[in-house]
């Protein structure tokens, strides 16, 4: 499904990755641990091509991201849902719009975005919220709507960045919960936290990064 | 709703948000517009007349005195071949002498004292109108002055010259003035939308994440820019109008002269659609190329 081989990332003269290898089965919930800093964001960048990688090959999917022209970039990001640290939703929208916002860029037909949305929006509890603007949402449930987004297009794969990281503990382990729930619907999760708390009597594949590589690839 | 009725729900909601820079960029682009539309009227009006000026054009070849009735024929013959003459009159002496006649009135003592007809018979050459230019009359006179019988050939090369530059110059302003304030236009509307797209420079980030095309970015913009080219237009023709009234109306009671200008009503149909052409043009150059990481 997901494959690292041999990934380097430079930024000016700094090591942000060197040497990156891991792969990651189908259907499968991975953590990528390590202090802030330790290039984990930069890692899941480089599987959406928000950046690019100065060595190394990723394949996603079997397809190599290095082969993939400017054009069909949007393609693989819609195969991928991103929850992202900062939520990054759109404000001056709905919940709802937040949502179906990652379908109309599907160019899917407004019944069927309906019906996707609000299927999405309750999977994650917040069908009821559909009409709130993000801004007037908790922590959690923004983070929620972030999450229905990432995986209303029924992604193959779905990253989250830090999807605690500004969240309460009781909120963080319903978020952990809620991500555990999609994996057993069988969504591949790749997880990038730095909340050790998080991985306590967890049976799932935990990567751990350092200085930019990994130290080791443990089950905690 | 399909990604094409998002764009123009998206691009409308962004009108009505951003509605005071897209008023006064709509009023810029109005003005804008009403400006060519007058320039295009004036020289519309002018080119009119230039065009009418040819018609008025002739060219006179004088025979050699005597000449036989059948060489005369031969002449007129040869010259209605040719494709550049639209016309030919001959003009005998006796006529020739009764226009000079006619044409001094009161002052014929003058021709008193002549004991025979002092002109020579002549061909008036009328050309066809696309015809009447420095170069192709020059050209006419030379080869026409060396046929037989020809004594001499008056063709007012400065009045060829004159309408031929009159001509020239209108297109040449005509062009420039578009040219020029289509510029203006264009720029309005470039401003408008990168500044209109630097506000959203976050959203658009977010879009680009979620796997938009640069397509599905763009569209919202350019019909944003359109639509401001549009009203722009619109504001332009109601402004022409209020213009082409006041003219024919109001003004032409003091001077009636102006009862007989042209509105060139074309233009007026075109210029909503030059206002979106020229708006989504500015809009395409504010966004430029997206990149998508």
């Amino acid at each position: 499904m997901i494959s690292f081989k041999n990934v380097s990332k430079f930024y000016d003269h700094n090591t942000v990755l060197k040497n990156v290898s891991f792969n990651i089965a189908k259907g499968e919930m991975a953590f990528i641990t390590g202090p802030s800093g330790a290039g984990k964001s930069t890692l899941l960048k480089l599987m959406y091509m928000a950046e690019l990688p100065d060595e190394g090959d990723i394949t996603i999917e079997s397809v190599h991201l290095s082969s993939l022209k400017m054009s069909e970039i949007p393609m693989l990001r819609r195969k991928i849902g991103v929850v992202f640290q900062d939520f990054k939703l759109i404000n001056n929208l709905t919940v709802f719009d937040n949502v179906a916002l990652a379908l109309h860029i599907r160019g899917i037909s407004e019944r069927e975005i309906r019906a996707m949305a609000s299927e999405s929006l309750k999977r994650v509890n917040l069908r009821h919220l559909a009409e709130s603007f993000p801004k007037s949402l908790s922590g959690g449930e923004q983070q929620r709507v972030a999450i229905a987004r990432a995986i209303v297009g029924g992604p193959v794969v779905l990253l989250a960045d830090e999807p605690t990281g500004n969240l309460d503990p009781g909120t963080a382990l319903d978020i952990i919960m809620l991500f555990r729930e999609l994996n057993d619907q069988g969504t591949t999760i790749l997880i990038a936290t730095h909340n050790r708390e998080l991985l306590r009597n967890t049976d799932k594949k935990t990567l751990k990064l350092e200085g930019g590589t990994f130290v080791q690839e443990e089950i905690v | 709703m399909t990604a094409s009725s998002y764009s123009f729900k998206s691009a409308f909601k962004s009108l009505a948000k951003e509605k005071w820079i897209n008023i006064l960029s709509t009023l810029t682009v109005g003005s804008s517009l009403l400006i060519i539309t007058l320039a295009v009227f004036f020289l519309y009006n002018i080119e009119f007349i230039a065009n009418h000026l040819p018609e008025r054009f002739s060219m006179m070849a004088y025979l050699q005195d005597p000449i036989s009735q059948e060489d005369t024929q031969k002449i007129i013959d040869t010259l209605r071949t040719r494709p550049e003459v639209l016309k030919v009159r001959y003009i005998s002496k006796e006529e020739a002498l009764l226009e000079l006649k006619q044409t001094l009135k009161d002052s014929t003592h003058i021709l008193e004292g002549l004991d025979e007809n002092p002109l020579t018979s002549s061909i008036e050459i009328k050309l066809r109108k696309e015809f009447v230019t420095p170069a192709t009359t020059s050209r006419m006179a030379t080869e026409i002055k060396k046929m037989p019988g020809i004594d001499t050939i008056y063709y007012g090369e400065r009045i060829a010259e004159a309408i031929h530059m009159l001509k020239r110059s209108v297109q040449n302003i005509s062009i420039i003035i578009f040219l020029t304030i289509s510029l203006g236009v264009v720029f309005v509307t470039y401003s408008t939308v990168k500044i209109l797209f630097y506000r959203k420079k976050e959203e658009i980030e977010i879009l680009k994440l979620l796997g938009a095309t640069g397509s599905f970015i763009r569209a919202p913009f350019l019909i944003e820019g359109g639509v401001i080219g549009l009203f722009g237009g619109i504001l332009g023709v109601a402004g022409a109008f209020v213009f082409y009234f006041a003219v024919t109306y109001r003004l032409s009671m003091v001077i009636p002269m102006l009862k007989t200008l042209i509105f060139p009503i074309g233009v007026l149909i075109a210029l909503p659609f030059v206002g979106i052409i020229l708006g989504v043009i500015g809009s395409a150059i504010a966004i430029g190329r997206i990149r998508l990481w």
